[in-house]
């Protein structure tokens, strides 16, 4: 067994038992479908627990009283509102057919609420102005539309699309993956600190040569962020299969097809080859965790480009903006993964991005085992921008 | 005889100062060679050299009669200046681990090693929970776990005490008796006088001194007396130089003097329990290097 293999094999065993591994793979993907269903939950409880009453005051003689209360004095219906007997009402103006406008009086700031209360207020207003037309027009009125998208490609296969999709499938996937992304290299960054700290690394280097070991390092962790992967889809499908009732309207309309799945997959080894080559040389850098914490976050903060921008990137997918994104090396992973999941992205683009990544790979490693070899050992001494530059060119 | 090592010319130097300037020296096969000088006198950065850690600027390295390649690794054995192990793998991991680095299966011999320091029963518990010498002789097990020919100490006895020291002492003679060729690298002049045979002493980064131990004595001639005392020792006529140790003490006779007039004298001042005309020390002979006298 050559020797990266050694070092690989037990960085990804000593790193897999790690809390923080733990924490990372099964809390954190947790923690983000339980905000998301809860979030759903509240909603849907919020509308069936409390039922709104709403009384009106009618200036222009034309509704007739159906479900809600009548009140002929605007100062009887502020009362009742007032002493709670209504929790809303609302006044039909003389030139309301005109202007369409309706003033709502309510005992509480409530914004959900508000939804809720515009839809019955314009049940009652659409059954009164329509009160001669067939029922079945009246509900066509009501909802007009129930769209269902469907995608032609030149095969003339089609592909079923859904508007909750294009925000979600994108968003969830590329956090996900960029958390692995950011977790394994950050592990690489910090066993690289570790080592320098509790001084082995010297024991290693007499037995090992130092591309061997930041080989090592890279793809043992690298492997470890792919088990991470792996075990947030089995996640994702054995919630699918459970559908709990609040998941189920979210969940089930993600799917994720096998050749997103492939570009996945390689944007995330290549997109983690450049933070983790990056990581490596700020290891070698910094003189302790914290310090190399506060220089990885310049890098993840780039990183993260995507997500501050991701409503953008979402709504304007070929835009000039989100296409520059995907080829810069620190942003493109996620940004591709974003727009290859709503959009057709024109193959060279895809080429390109690919190309830019695998050799910023290669670069991001080649300089990052060179500063390694040159400042690994000066413990408690950070090199200078000028040190470093000529460790660089030593080579 | 074969040589084990073959330093010629090596230099380096960090940010413009010289650590190591042109030093030279070879290391025989089966060899006990004392590389010794203060700290700071660049001995830590030879051996990073030696085990290509960091590169010469200039100068040639030869090992095992060989540039050093990954395979020469496998036959050296290292411990650093620098002590530390992982903390939270346990010793008989972090010994299978090393030593599957060094490309070879460990566990038996772990085992063995183990109980010959006395560490069997630690076996599973993980380094965090051991002792400070505990860790030592841990480090020193995996520095030889995988029976290397070849075995660089780097300040073998800072933070041992006496028992393990004499434990380790007597291993690192057992290594030589076997054939090891050893380098041992520390400031400690006293245990390198009697263990090896022959040192390189360094000193701001420059060579001072090379070759046979006796020899390089025998050059600074028998005008030393090594004395145990008690009482208050003052200098007095026929001492040039005294360094008193509260009861021991190493005085440097002046050219010409006679011993046993500085025997008589001394009897008259202090208790003396021991009396030893002898060849200066090595730390003896090294301040005298340093201070140019």
């Amino acid at each position: 067994m050559s020797k990266w293999r050694i070092i690989a094999k037990h960085e990804y065993l000593t790193n897999i038992k790690r809390k923080e591994f733990l924490f990372i793979t099964f809390v954190i993907p947790l923690f983000i479908f339980a905000i998301m269903g809860l979030s759903f939950l509240l909603i849907g409880i919020g509308g069936h627990n409390e039922e709104n009453k709403i009384g009106y005051v009618d200036n222009t003689g034309l509704f007739d009283p159906s479900n809600l209360t009548k009140y002929t004095d605007e100062d009887l219906a502020r009362k009742d509102l007032l002493d709670n007997k209504i929790t809303n009402y609302f006044v039909i103006p003389e030139n309301y057919t005109a202007t369409g406008k309706i003033i709502i009086y309510s005992s509480k700031k409530n914004f959900a609420d508000n939804m809720k209360i515009e839809e019955q207020i314009r049940n009652f207003l659409l059954d009164n102005l329509l009160k001669n037309e067939p029922s079945d027009i009246i509900q066509r009125i009501k909802k007009p539309l129930d769209p269902e998208y469907f995608t032609l490609n030149e095969k003339g296969l089609k592909s079923e699309d859904s508007g909750f999709e294009i925000i979600l499938l994108p968003l969830v996937f590329s956090m996900l993956f960029s958390i692995s992304i950011f977790a394994s290299s950050g592990f690489l960054l910090q066993s690289v600190i570790e080592e320098k700290e509790n001084r082995i690394m010297e024991v290693i280097l007499s037995s090992v040569s130092h591309k061997d070991l930041l080989t090592g390092k890279i793809i043992g962790l690298g492997a470890l962020g792919l088990t991470q992967v792996f075990i947030y889809l089995t996640i994702a499908a054995v919630i699918l299969l459970i559908n709990p009732l609040a998941l189920y309207l979210i969940i089930s309309q993600i799917h994720i097809s096998i050749p997103l799945l492939a570009a996945g997959i390689i944007y995330f080894i290549l997109g983690y080859i450049v933070f983790a080559g990056i990581m490596a040389g700020v290891g070698a850098i910094a003189t302790t965790s914290r310090e190399g914490q506060q220089i990885a976050v310049i890098f993840s903060l780039t990183g993260s480009f995507p997500f501050m921008f991701s409503q953008f990137i979402v709504t304007n997918p070929n835009e000039i903006f989100a296409k520059a994104l995907s080829i810069f090396p620190l942003t493109s992973p996620i940004t591709m993964i974003m727009r290859l999941s709503i959009t057709d992205v024109p193959f060279y683009e895809i080429i390109i991005s690919i190309f830019v990544l695998v050799f910023s790979a290669y670069f991001t490693i080649e300089i990052s085992v060179r500063i390694f070899r040159a400042s690994l050992l000066m413990y408690g001494k950070k090199p200078t921008i000028k040190e470093l530059i000529k460790y660089v060119r030593q080579g | 005889m074969e040589n084990a090592v073959r330093v010629l010319n090596l230099s380096k130097s960090f940010n413009g100062q010289n650590v190591v300037r042109d030093i030279s020296f070879d290391i025989s096969k089966g060899e006990v060679f004392g590389l010794i000088g203060p700290n700071g006198a660049g001995k830590t950065t030879i051996i990073r050299m030696l085990l290509d850690i960091i590169r010469p600027d200039s100068g040639e390295i030869r090992i095992l009669d060989d540039r050093l390649s990954e395979e020469t690794k496998n036959r050296i054995g290292y411990l650093p200046e620098e002590r530390g192990l992982y903390k939270k793998l346990t010793v008989f991991e972090t010994l299978t681990y090393l030593g599957a680095l060094k490309e070879i299966d460990s566990e038996k011999r772990a085992t063995f090693l183990l109980d010959k320091m006395g560490m069997l029963q630690h076996r599973d518990k993980k380094i965090s929970e051991l002792s400070k010498g505990m860790q030592q002789k841990i480090q020193i097990i995996a520095a030889i776990i995988h029976d290397p020919d070849f075995i660089i100490l780097d300040e073998p006895f800072s933070g041992l005490d006496p028992v393990n020291m004499k434990l380790v002492k007597e291993l690192i003679m057992e290594l030589g008796k076997e054939g090891k060729t050893i380098i041992i690298s520390t400031h400690m002049m006293d245990q390198v006088e009697r263990m090896c045979s022959r040192i390189f002493m360094i000193h701001k980064g420059e060579g001072v001194l090379y070759g046979k131990i006796e020899e390089i004595k025998s050059r600074y001639g028998k005008n030393t007396v090594l004395l145990e005392f008690e009482g208050e020792l003052k200098n007095i006529q026929g001492i040039k130089k005294m360094n008193n140790s509260g009861n021991y003490a190493e005085l440097i006779l002046e050219p010409g003097a006679d011993p046993t007039e500085v025997l008589k004298k001394l009897a008259e001042m202090v208790r003396i329990n021991k009396f030893e005309l002898s060849m200066p020390s090595l730390n003896e002979i090294f301040i005298r290097v340093v201070e140019g006298t």
